[in-house]
């Protein structure tokens, strides 16, 4: 039962890191990015080819450094660029973009699945109860919750995390208080991005790697920031952590219902609350 | 009304000329539609490298019967739904000859249409028991092994096993359910029993909930039916958990080429159904293995040598028919005996299930490489299923 418990938050977090950038993303330009999980598996692949050198550490730095570029290239050529056409040309454009790069990553590394090697440090399981746990899924919750702890205080105590936390309640009044929103935005993209990166390597090891990896986690990331709210960083978490749990215990003890359990939830939030859990900012 | 007659006098000059273009050097055409982009996307990689390697060997050779190769291929998805869009679009663009599907429920989408569509499957992949038993119509054929074989084979194996205790996990498919059921009722004939039964839906990333259950229901041996994407992350997740080292992991699809090479080291000591391996020991087989690596550099594997054995059974078809209409090619096959890599086999006229033996293994460091090796051989007869299929009614 607890073991199952413990399942249950590793999928969450891996959500959580997920669908955190596409909160932070959506806060600050408005956008619904297709892009996202594909920006994920791209981090993955990065990791991989660093990893299989050797250097497992090193392709977790290499994949976030390098994602957080690759996002802020995002923010300064697409979402600035688009930011006065209507927000749906800017959601094509994100899929537009997901095609490219699922179609080079398939041409580089090709579309057999790759296994992600565990760490040495991490490998090997532990004994909770009298039941082996790997600990390479421990470190995935400690890093879902060192992000969700280091980001909300980020946005609590710090300036930028008051501007920040400013505009994504209204961008437009925020820019008039004299704060560079497009710098602001430059900032949010590249970390949501760098995010996706390290949810990428952090998954790794746990699913195998294909170009079409980030599809299958993505719908899980949109309902995590569904029924957590589009606009709230709190609400993600709760919201991921709900679905981890969901996730685990459908498959238990109703296995007929556990692909639709997410979805429903969704719907019956999206009724009875539809700006999700946390509210929306506005 | 004279509109109506003028369309059909049209149609009819239309036909006419067509019949007659459609002589001597008629192509024949192969439609492929199979999964490039889902669950099974590995799989259908494969299936594309053997047919190509199939169609430029006829090629080179003059063709089939003086018949031209092409062919078609459209993505699937291993959606049941667009296979069918899939494969009627290819039948309208002329690729009435269809091969390639990967999900059993993909073939038993397509095949109450073939008379429809005036076209013919010839399956491969498809494993589900029903395509040539309750399902089965007078268009489709079967040339790899069905669940029912499967079954066959591995009873004797566990019969001679001291586990009596199995789990099994297998996809929530046609595929899945139809062998997780024979497998149950196999571990049931031995004096067995099984502890726990799951079904994971299609797509799902983390297996964690189900290792978890296999491991509290005690079981001594697991019986897993997971294809492609779901293997893969199957055996590296239950290999983390420490279950691949606990207890007696075996499987159907599950030790194929592909899966093991991906896999490397956690998939040492696997049991597994194999249903052709490269070092099969007949001239065909090695003349065929030997083509093979001289074009793509490793040896076949074993969806690859299956999809090749498709091909092959098509193009004699044609040769004995000597026409590529799909009406003719299938009165050529039922009853037919094919000369395969797999050596001559029969198409049993009753159901059109070709009746070929089957192997069982284990996952083996061969020179240093880790390959599914054949441990036991169970001949064509013993592994024959029962026809169940009742096509003369249909």
């Amino acid at each position: 039962m607890f073991i199952q418990i413990l399942n249950g938050i590793v999928y969450g977090g891996l959500l959580y890191l997920l669908a955190v950038g596409l909160v932070l993303i959506f806060g600050l330009r408005e956008v619904v990015n297709f892009a996202h999980g594909s920006l994920f598996m791209v981090g993955a692949y990065l990791g991989f080819t660093v990893a299989a050198m050797g250097y497992w550490w090193g392709g977790l730095l290499v994949s976030v450094v390098a994602m957080a570029i690759v996002g802020c290239m995002l923010d300064a050529a697409v979402f600035r660029t688009l930011r006065k056409q209507d927000h749906i040309v800017t959601v094509l454009v994100t899929f537009g973009i997901l095609l490219i790069l699922e179609t080079t990553v398939t041409a580089i590394w090709g579309k057999a699945y790759l296994t992600y090697p565990v760490p040495r440090l991490l490998a090997g399981t532990v004994d909770i109860g009298s039941s082996p746990f790997p600990i390479y899924r421990l470190f995935v919750i400690a890093v879902s919750v060192a992000v969700a702890l280091s980001l909300s205080a980020w946005l609590r105590y710090t300036r930028t995390g008051l501007y920040i936390r400013a505009a994504s309640t209204d961008a437009r009044v925020t820019a008039m208080q004299g704060i560079n929103v497009d710098r602001l935005s430059l900032i949010v993209v590249g970390l949501g991005t760098a995010l996706a990166g390290l949810s990428g390597v952090v998954a790794g090891p746990l699913l195998s790697l294909s170009p079409t990896m980030g599809n299958y986690i993505l719908i899980d990331s949109f309902i995590v920031v569904v029924i957590g709210g589009l606009g709230s960083f709190a609400g993600a978490f709760a919201a991921a952590l709900l679905i981890g749990q969901i996730h685990n215990f459908g498959a238990v003890y109703l296995p007929w219902a556990s692909t639709v359990l997410p979805f429903l939830l969704m719907v019956a939030i999206l009724i009875w609350r539809p700006t999700g859990f946390a509210g929306s900012r506005t | 009304m004279l509109k109506g007659m003028k369309a059909c006098a049209v149609a009819a000059v239309a036909g006419a000329v067509l019949t007659t273009a459609a002589h001597a050097a008629d192509p024949l055409r192969i439609g492929v539609p199979t999964d490039l982009s889902g669950t099974y996307a590995t799989l259908g990689e494969e299936v594309m490298r053997a047919v190509h390697f199939a169609v430029d060997e006829a090629n080179a050779n003059g063709g089939v019967a003086g018949h031209k190769v092409e062919i078609k291929s459209y993505d699937t998805e291993a959606k049941p739904d667009l296979a069918r869009r899939q494969s009627e679009k290819l039948v309208s663009e002329g690729y009435p000859i269809l091969t390639g599907l990967i999900a059993s429920g993909e073939g038993l989408a397509i095949a109450p249409l073939m008379e429809r569509w005036g076209s013919i499957y010839v399956s491969t992949i498809n494993k589900a028991d029903e395509l040539t038993g309750a399902n089965c119509v007078p268009g489709v054929f079967r040339v790899n092994t069905q669940s029912a074989m499967d079954a066959a084979t591995v009873k004797p194996w566990l019969a001679q096993r001291k586990e009596k205790k199995w789990a099994i996990v297998a996809a929530d498919i046609a595929w899945g359910r139809g062998s997780g059921k024979l497998f149950a009722e196999a571990v049931k004939s031995v004096g067995g029993t099984v502890t726990a039964e799951l079904y994971t839906p299609a797509n799902i990333n983390d297996f964690a909930p189900y290792i978890e259950q296999v491991k509290k229901s005690g079981a001594e041996g697991v019986w897993v039916v997971l294809a492609g994407r779901d293997a893969v992350n199957f055996a590296q997740q239950s290999k983390q958990f420490g279950l691949t080292d606990a207890i007696t992991v075996a499987g159907v699809s599950f030790t194929t080429d592909g899966t093991v090479k991906t896999l490397g080291a956690a998939a040492k000591g696997i049991y597994g159904i194999i249903n052709y391996s490269s070092t099969l020991d007949t001239p065909e087989n090695k003349a065929f293995v030997k083509a093979w690596v001289a074009k793509y550099k490793s040896p076949p594997t074993n969806f690859e040598g299956e999809t090749y054995m498709g091909m092959q059974v098509i193009y004699q078809a044609v040769q004995a028919a000597n026409s590529v209409k799909p009406a003719d090619v299938a009165k050529a096959m039922p009853g037919h005996t094919f000369d395969t890599i797999m050596g001559k086999l029969v198409m049993r006229a009753e159901d059109h299930q070709l009746l070929k033996p089957n192997y069982f293994g284990v996952v083996e460091d061969v020179d240093g490489t880790l390959r599914p090796v054949i441990k036991t051989t169970v001949s064509a007869k013993d592994v024959a299923p029962p026809v169940t299929c009742k096509m003369a009614s249909k």
